[in-house]
């Protein structure tokens, strides 16, 4: 139906749009208020406030790739994907990886490219939900993580024109291309989890919510910030990241592959008629 | 009540149909063992009762299904589910919640039941499987005949009149096993619940069954009957039923009981027989001139508080299969595990041809002694069968890859890794990805990569768990054939009539220690528990096997 | 302790992420962190005496991570921020961004939001040692009940995934692999995948065979049409409180956007019927705390008639002064010790 399609459209266009948005907002919140003493008081807030629609937007994200329909066998295996992925999470401490490397990404890429956007999305999402209630870490920054693991997975599709492009599914181009989208995320993840830091960091509102003291001066501050306290960690992300996809890629894409055909089934119905279809599963 | 006719079920991709033509009619209210070799069936016959297949597995099916006047492929498994019950082979991987209450309460609120009624519903259930005690417990504290014993429960709770299982067994050890079909054996004859069962264990319910539904691999009849007539037509059966076949017995015993009028009968008929010369020598094991390969020395490994293997002193010699016994629980797989290096043992030492291995790495101790893990699908990584063993040496320094291709190192002392896969018959798979094969197919690429080494010592970790009677009696043959080239190995194992089969040694252990140690016959003959049932039928004549009793014939 | 029903704990830590997040107040901050600190100490004697509580797989320690934080902060506020006139040193103007005088008053400030940050991961660390993992999946709504079944397979899962993990690593040890660097995942990544894929599927036969099917599309819009518009409503209320000032309107369609948000989650919940065995059950002190918190955190952000709220905004530039103290908002913030109160005897 298109009116259907138009509503997923509007909400995956309306959620990522919004939450861009809110995790830019210490960027573009000084050139819109002035330095009166009330606005001072709202900007205090903000914070709350943007997490909250964080987890708003959320919220409505999950319900719309919900809506598509998500049979048992997908369910079943996010749960045992997000359950290996969580404890990846927590046992990267025990397995030699450089710094702030964690092999939950090179996952949720790899089984986003595959099994699609929502399956990608979900497995992001709760992985990250999944293992902070099991590891007792979770907080404010959590809606935060999930958001930004959940457009990890949601993106990955965007990678499967490229590939077609360069030689197609078991090329050495499809890992290539996985590999650097693996580690533009590593990078990514670490500099948008920062900024949910840095007001707290630089929350100095006088000097940034001055009027003619914009974004641009907010920008600079935040770069230095996160070059001092993260980039090194984030560098380390993105080359684990690229290594693991471009050691391991091929196995695991082949392990996921063996999988789906299996998962993607047509049935006929019998002879003795009326047999409701089971359908495809394939989150496509 | 269960009516096939004329089924015929093909997977998708198959090069042949799973079911061909089965027609068959299950009466109401009795207790069905569905038996046949892996690969023959089972698993799809019994999902077909429920609508998985083909709702799950898709593929073609003809014929039809009838339960309780129902179509399944047309009812679907979510309305199927109030009128057939289903539990499978692996107890951990059926569980959705981690409190057993709240398993079984599971199925109720998917249901949509009124609060009021689940508790009811909970209530029953725990009491009709003496489960009330666990209510409160996690799943992951259970043993695996008490959380197979949740899932007939969480199977049970939507009240069906039905309930098949899927080798519910098959991962659990001997008292776990004797546990849940103890448990089914009385919902049957309390409730007259439908039971039907597929099972490689049958010598436990055999007794209770009243009726065995035999599917046969590749052509032959498919038999449904009573179990007398079915056991008396194959080949399959617990060694009681096939020493009974071979030797006339009418009517075929099912327990020892039975049994045991026709055993002594049969001693008294043969004059004179006399004791233990008819069995294997056991003498020749035990005196062992040269040293031996492997030795535990006062090994004692503790976890935190908790002493696992306590002052253990264990060896095993060269051509000697020793079969270690005893308890889950009893410290099997730790002493196995500190021999390898997995496990550091507190106190004690270990050595290999008399050398101690304190210090020396799992990898370093592993080129000389292979082991098993109890599942080999955790060994299994790479794209081929021959790569799994060329990555072996290559971890061990024993072979590089050179543009692309594997070159062993010059003067390396390893096996042919083909002629190592033709002896494993696993001639034509060399470039099989290992994870097609099946079962035993795999175990032996498991083997293969860990012994391609060539260790003096081979350690197996319940090496039988799931595999069926066929792939044990290959495993079984290529185990002799290790030993007759000076092997030393040890079997770490609940199956008794492996043991009694192949060892020449059991050593037994309980509570961490060694409580038995000498030949197989001496003590199996003489263990209750432990006892396979040949022994039991002719106590004190040193007979283990049901091929003891006929070579003796 | 833990006899309060999840909900209202989970009101008592949202008024508290309130409260925090507005304030930048010494005299609440140390008030707040009092009453998070006095819980979570209580909470730790409670599971020292009850060994066999639940304790989750990684404990990260609330104090150090507090001092980490409350350091970082304050460090990189003096760094940056060159404003006040308690200067403590100067560095070279020539110095990019860095250079300038550091004063008493950024460190004050920085410091003071690290508390504010540390603050939060307490809280939440009382969250989690108050709520069983099953307690939290059951406040999951029902619109979201696939994803509570995803969560609640992976919670059942995760134990058994360490172990795999565990039996993985030796079977490749025991075929002399060594975990040297990044390529050694591979040998560990492919059984584990594998094992984990394979249970999967026969997870997906248990349940499937036991009555559970989500598989249908869902043809009712109506609820995600309720949401979207609950999104614009609520983001269009925040503008106009931001930037427009307009405290009443806005709240107004903040409120609005929450209203419609929950009904659109309320009506999505309609499409999936399944019960709910033992629901929590609601005693008084559940009111009593969640009131408790609603009227501590309504104090931080409802324009109250007659409250002076400008002692929330405490600020030390350009010269470090002494805070304001608000009595009626300190008094509201006792509201949020109510679970303070509770006997600490639990069944």
């Amino acid at each position: 139906m298109n009116g259907q399609k138009l509503l997923s459209i509007i909400t995956y266009g309306l959620t990522t749009g919004v939450g861009l948005v809110a995790f830019l907002y210490p960027f573009w919140l000084p050139a819109l208020t002035q330095s009166s003493y009330q606005q001072q008081a709202h900007a205090g807030d903000s914070a709350l406030m943007l997490t909250v629609l964080i987890g708003i937007c959320l919220a409505v994200l999950l319900l719309e790739v919900q809506s598509q329909g998500i049979s048992t066998k997908t369910v079943a295996l996010l749960g045992v994907l997000v359950a290996i992925n969580a404890t990846l999470r927590f046992v990267e401490v025990a397995i030699p990886g450089p710094g702030g490397f964690s092999p939950i990404f090179p996952l949720i890429v790899l089984a986003g490219y595959i099994f699609g956007a929502r399956f990608g999305f979900l497995l992001g999402v709760l992985t990250l939900l999944v293992s902070a209630i099991l590891t007792g870490s979770a907080g404010p920054w959590l809606p935060y993580q999930m958001f930004t693991a959940g457009w990890v997975g949601l993106s990955a599709p965007l990678c499967r024109p490229l590939v077609r492009w360069l030689g197609g599914p078991g090329s050495k181009g499809e890992i290539a291309v996985l590999a650097i989208f693996g580690g533009y995320w590593g990078l990514l993840y670490g500099a948008i989890m920062n900024i949910w830091f840095w007001p707290y960091a630089a929350g100095s509102a006088q000097m940034y919510w001055q009027p003619g003291a914009g974004a641009w001066e907010a920008l600079q501050r935040y770069l230095l910030f996160y070059v001092i306290t993260s980039l090194v960690w984030d560098l380390a992300r993105m080359v684990g990241n690229i290594a693991l996809i471009t050691i391991g890629g091929t196995a695991v894409l082949r392990v996921l592959r063996r999988f789906q055909l299996r998962f993607a089934f047509t049935y006929e119905p019998a002879p003795t008629g009326g047999a409701a279809p089971a359908g495809a599963a394939v989150s496509r | 009540m269960i009516h096939f006719e004329h089924l015929t079920y093909t997977y998708p991709r198959a090069s042949g149909p799973a079911l061909n033509d089965v027609s068959l009619e299950l009466p109401e209210g009795e207790l069905i063992l569905v038996i046949g070799a892996s690969g023959s069936g089972k698993s799809t016959l019994l999902r077909c009762i429920n609508g998985l297949v083909p709702h799950f597995s898709g593929g073609d099916l003809a014929g039809n299904v009838r339960v309780q006047g129902m179509d399944p492929v047309e009812a679907t498994p979510k309305l199927l589910s109030r009128h057939v019950g289903f539990v499978f082979q692996d107890p951990e991987a059926q569980f959705v919640m981690d409190r057993v209450e709240d398993e079984i309460a599971f199925a109720l609120e998917n249901a949509a039941m009124s609060p009021q009624e689940i508790r009811v519903r909970v209530e029953e259930t725990l009491d009709l499987l003496d489960l009330e005690p666990l209510r409160d417990r996690p799943l992951k504290t259970l043993s695996g005949g008490e959380r197979q014993r949740v899932a007939i429960g969480a199977a049970l709770a939507l009240r069906p009149q039905i309930l098949v299982l899927d080798e519910p067994t098959s991962q659990l050890d001997p008292k776990s096993a004797e546990d849940v079909l103890n448990a089914l054996v009385r919902l049957n004859s309390d409730l007259g619940l439908t039971v039907l069962l597929a099972e490689h264990r049958m010598e436990r319910v055999l007794p209770y069954v009243d009726r065995v539904v035999y599917l046969p691999e590749g052509g032959g009849p498919l038999l449904s009957d009573e179990p007398r007539r079915v056991l008396a037509q194959i080949e399959l059966g617990p060694p009681l039923v096939r020493l009974g076949k071979a030797l006339a017995w009418q009517p075929l015993p099912l327990t020892i009981k039975e049994g045991l009028r026709f055993s002594r009968a049969y001693l008294r008929e043969r004059s004179a027989p006399a004791a233990g010369t008819a069995s294997r020598a056991p003498g020749q094991a035990l005196s062992h001139s040269s040293a031996p390969y492997l030795q535990a020395k006062k090994v004692t490994v503790r976890y935190g508080e908790r002493t696992v293997v306590q002052g253990v002193d264990f060896a095993v010699w060269p051509g000697e299969i020793v079969a270690l016994m005893g308890r889950n629980g009893a410290g099997k797989t730790t002493l196995v595990k500190s021999l390898v290096g997995l496990v550091q043992p507190q106190t004690g030492e270990v050595r290999i041809e008399g050398v101690s291995t304190a210090k020396r790495s799992v990898a370093d101790i592993c080129r000389k002694i292979g082991y098993l893990p109890q599942d080999p699908n955790t060994l299994l990584f790479a794209e081929t069968v021959q790569e799994e063993m060329m990555v072996t040496l290559h971890n061990h320094g024993l072979a590089n890859k050179v543009e692309g291709q594997w070159r062993l190192l010059v003067g390396a002392r390893v096996a042919d890794p083909l002629e190592l896969l033709r002896r494993l018959r696993l001639g034509g798979k060399a470039q099989a990805y290992p994870r097609d094969l099946s079962v035993g197919e795999r175990q032996r690429v498991a083997l293969a990569a860990i012994t391609v080494t060539l260790p003096g010592a081979l350690l197996l970790d319940e090496p039988t768990r799931g595999l069926d009677y066929l792939a044990k009696h290959e495993l079984a043959s290529l185990l002799r054939q290790w030993q007759a080239d000076g092997m030393a190995i040890v079997l770490v194992t609940h199956d008794v009539e492996l043991a009694a089969a192949l060892a020449d040694r059991v050593v037994l252990m309980s509570q961490g220690e060694v409580i038995a140690d000498g030949a197989t016959s001496e003590v199996l003959g003489s263990s209750p528990l432990f006892a396979p049932q040949v022994a039991r039928l002719f106590p004190g004549m040193g007979w283990l096997t049901a091929e003891d009793v006929l070579a003796a014939h | 302790m833990k006899t309060l029903h999840p909900l209202a704990w989970v009101s008592w830590a949202a008024a508290i992420v309130v409260a925090l997040t507005t304030t930048r107040n010494p005299w609440l901050l140390a008030l707040i962190l009092t009453i998070v600190g006095l819980l979570l100490a209580r909470l730790h004697r409670l599971a020292a005496a009850q060994p066999e509580a639940q304790i989750p797989a990684v404990q990260i320690s609330v104090v150090r991570f507090g001092l980490l934080v409350v350091t970082t902060s304050a460090i990189f506020n003096v760094l940056m921020v060159h404003l006040g006139s308690h200067v403590l040193v100067t560095l070279p103007p020539a110095i990019p961004l860095l250079g300038g005088s550091l004063t008493l008053e950024a460190l004050v400030y920085g410091a003071l939001n690290g508390l504010v940050v540390a603050g939060l991961f307490a809280t939440f660390s009382v969250l989690n040692r108050v709520l069983p993992v099953r307690a939290m999946l059951r406040l999951v709504p029902r619109a979201y009940y696939p994803a509570a079944v995803v969560m609640s397979i992976a919670v059942t899962f995760a134990p058994s995934a360490l172990q795999q993990i565990q039996q993985v690593r030796e079977a490749q040890a025991v075929r002399g692999h060594r975990m040297i660097g990044i390529r050694s995942w591979l040998p560990l990544l492919v059984p584990l995948l594998e094992g984990s894929l394979e249970r999967s599927m026969q997870l997906a036969e248990a349940m499937m065979s036991r009555g559970f099917a989500t598989g249908e599309a869902v043809r009712d819009r109506r609820p995600q049409l309720l949401m979207i518009a609950g999104i614009a409503t609520w983001l269009a209320g925040w503008l106009v409180r931001l930037a427009w000032g307009q405290e009443a309107a806005g709240l107004a369609l903040l409120a609005a956007g929450i209203a419609l948000l929950v009904a659109g989650v309320w009506l999505a919940g309609r499409q999936h019927p399944y019960t709910v065995y033992r629901p929590d059950v609601w005693h008084r002190r559940d009111v009593l705390v969640i009131g408790a918190s609603l009227l501590a955190a309504s104090a931080y952000i409802v324009p109250w008639p007659g409250l002076d709220r400008t002692a929330l905004f405490y600020y030390p530039y350009p010269t470090l002064v002494w805070p304001l103290l608000s009595p009626p908002i300190l008094l509201a913030s006792l509201g949020l010790a109510a679970p303070l109160l509770l006997p600490a005897a639990a069944a």
